[in-house]
């Protein structure tokens, strides 16, 4: 393994985006002394300082700061936070709570799934890897799907935002979740207004999925391309399931299968730590999260190496089906398609259309359940608080939040394990498949930027710092350095999609 | 409210993370400032979650922080939308506001037809509970000034007509 130090002397190619504004990853390859790639690197810069923040607050202040953390899936943290506060002061929220709180919880998942396959995910599916970098954008993908299809995205996304504000309080920042329950009930008539949106959200779910057969599933380049050998890692899969091992995104025992797709371990999430462990590297502050039993191996696939996998893809192939009928009858020909676990990176666009389906009939199912609108919302918490863990699969994955307090529930110590984090070594090993195949003897090709950017794209990984987003009007560019540091090369990507050799 | 605002200030960024709470900061002292009837809102989200803060204004003033590496701490630039060019292939995760704003004209929703950007060059963004750096909490004062003008000069302009 690469230290520090011997790192240093290598020769190493940089593609870093500068700032922050667009995210803040940094792709670092360090080449041998042959020219060819030794090692090549995903950086991002982690959020510091979060348990010295977090100590001796009130834990009650949790799921308000820490969905303040992130500026991109707020409902996720303060979802999970306030799980980790049920289990902090050991109390069961009531029926009627548990499901509002998955209500709203899908009713966020629908969104974010939509807009990702839309207007994040598209420019590589919708519009083409191979197009032109300056269609590859959100323009690019109206002129594709028709400003008829995104309007009905947008218009869609309002709608869901006006529930999350009726039952959650706030539409981007919920506040509704409480220790044993959430803040207020669900009336007959929200409970309506949910229906009333969820079934058109199931509509708009079926309709994307054809748009997806139809842009891409007919399209044998992109089926070649989502098959590539360049981005297939035959790792673990890690997911939420029910008691029928069925995907849910809410509540559940988290549930590992191997490679093979054989089950691996199936644990009440409170005991994560029996079973993952995380892995430091000299050359980035994101720790690398593994299994324990396997045990960290490098960065390498296989059932001998503990780096596994989570989001949508993982859940898929953790999961043994989902539980609303057209999902489940999307999820088969998705495994019917592309075999089972699928291990090909490049299929998570597909697999987040089969969960933005799976949302939509969750939240029709929550909506009709008569349940729902009990005004029981609340159990007072009694017990001492001491420790607690919530654990929600996120839209990027399985989300950890951790919390140990004093006897006044003030936090001594807090954790917090997200997606990205879970994901790491993967990224990490398919950006180095990638640049492998591409760089040989220094020679850096022009289309690499795109290549190695796709093999992370797909799992969109959550550039923690980046709370909101300018476009940067820096270009992207790689940097070719020799032994002695020196800039042998400049690759320069401008926005308008131009590269440069200096 | 009746009539449309002209000119909207948004101040991005978030309070919990060091230099990042410039663009919050100087929202809420313009607010101080100009009273209630200026349109001045605040976000700590992004990509689309920004949509809603932009529909129904003319023109925008956004107040953030950027990281360029090429200017000290502290250091203000105001930069129109046309001088900022877009990066094509960022993470998908974060949707600039710039994206967001070419999809919702494209998609004829009234979103403003200008912007400008005063940018604060940000040292520390990602340390939680830091303190801003002593140079860019200097800066607030100027980007109030700033922001606070194109402000007033539309109120002018309102007044007038």
């Amino acid at each position: 393994m690469a230290t520090a130090t011997s790192i240093e002397s290598k020769r190493r190619i940089t593609i870093d985006p500068i700032t922050r504004l667009e995210g803040h990853g940094k792709i670092e390859i360090f080449l041998d002394s042959k020219g060819d790639v030794e090692r090549a690197f995903f950086q991002v810069p982690e959020l510091r300082g979060f348990e010295k923040f977090a100590q001796g607050r009130q834990a009650e202040d949790m799921p308000q700061i820490t969905s303040r953390i992130c500026g991109v899936c707020p409902t996720a943290h303060h979802m999970a936070s306030t799980k980790a506060l049920d289990a902090l002061y050991g109390v069961t929220p009531p029926p009627a709570a548990r499901k509002i709180r998955e209500l709203v919880y899908n009713t966020f998942m629908v969104e974010d799934h939509a807009l990702h396959f839309y207007f994040l995910g598209g420019p590589d599916f919708v519009v083409g890897p191979t197009a032109p970098a300056a269609e590859r954008n959100v323009l690019g993908v109206i002129a594709k799907v028709g400003v008829e299809t995104a309007t009905k995205v947008i218009a869609m996304r309002r709608r869901l935002r006006e529930l999350m504000a009726l039952a959650a309080g706030k539409p981007i920042h919920p506040v509704f979740g409480v220790p044993g329950g959430v803040a207020k009930a669900l009336s007959r008539e929200n409970a309506e207004q949910f229906r009333i949106v969820a079934d058109e959200a199931v509509q708009f779910a079926r309709f994307t999925l054809g748009l997806f057969e139809k842009v891409v599933l007919a399209n044998s380049g992109y089926v070649d391309l989502i098959r590539s050998d360049l981005f297939t890692h035959r790792t673990y899969y890690m997911g939420l399931v029910d008691e029928k091992n069925h995907v849910n995104f809410y509540h559940g025992q988290l549930r590992v299968v191997l490679p093979d797709g054989a089950e691996w371990a199936r644990f009440s999430p409170d005991r994560y730590q029996d079973f993952i462990a995380e892995h430091a590297e000299p050359w980035s502050y994101m720790k690398f999260c593994y299994l324990k039993t396997p045990g960290w191996r490098g960065f390498a696939d296989g059932p001998q190496s503990g780096i596994y996998c989570v989001a949508p893809l993982a859940r898929l192939n953790a999961a043994d089906g989902m539980a609303t009928p057209l999902a489940h009858e999307a999820y088969l020909k998705y495994c019917g398609t592309l075999g089972k676990p699928v291990h090909q990176t490049l299929a998570n666009h597909w697999a987040r259309l089969v969960e933005l389906l799976y949302a939509a009939e969750r939240m029709k199912q929550l909506a009709d359940d008569p349940e729902i609108t009990d005004t029981t919302v609340r159990a007072i918490p009694t017990a001492a608080p001491r420790e607690g863990i919530g654990v929600v699969e996120a839209p990027r994955g399985t989300l950890f939040h951790h919390y140990q307090t004093d006897e006044h529930g003030l936090i001594t110590k807090a954790n917090l394990i997200v997606a990205t984090q879970n994901n790491a070594a993967r990224i990490a090993m398919g950006i180095d498949k990638v640049a492998r195949g591409l760089v040989k003897a220094s020679t850096v090709d022009d289309g690499i930027l795109n290549m190695v950017e796709m093999a992370f794209r797909a799992y969109d990984p959550c550039l923690g710092c980046a709370t909101h987003a300018l476009p940067g009007s820096m270009p992207l560019f790689v940097l070719l350095r020799g032994p002695n540091g020196a800039v042998l090369t400049t690759l320069r990507r401008d926005g308008d999609g131009a590269i440069h050799r200096d | 409210m009746e009539t449309m605002a002209r000119v909207r200030l948004l101040g991005l960024g978030n309070e919990l993370l060091a230099d990042d709470a410039f663009g919050i900061r100087v929202a809420r002292e313009v607010h101080r400032r100009l009273g209630p009837g200026a349109d001045i809102v605040t976000s700590s989200a992004a990509g689309f979650h920004l949509l809603d803060d932009i529909v129904g204004a003319e023109h925008l003033v956004v107040v953030d922080t950027v990281q360029t590496g090429s200017a000290r701490p502290g250091a203000l630039r105001i930069l129109h939308e046309d001088q900022v060019r877009p990066m094509p292939d960022g993470s998908p995760h974060f949707l600039g506001l710039f994206d967001v704003l070419r999809a919702a004209r494209k998609l004829g929703l009234q979103v403003p037809a200008d912007v400008t950007i005063i940018a604060v060059e940000a040292s520390d963004c990602i340390t939680v509970g830091g303190t801003m750096h002593p140079d860019v909490e200097a800066a607030i004062d100027q980007a109030v000034e700033l922001s606070g003008r194109l402000l007033r000069v539309d109120e002018a302009c309102r007044a007038r007509s």
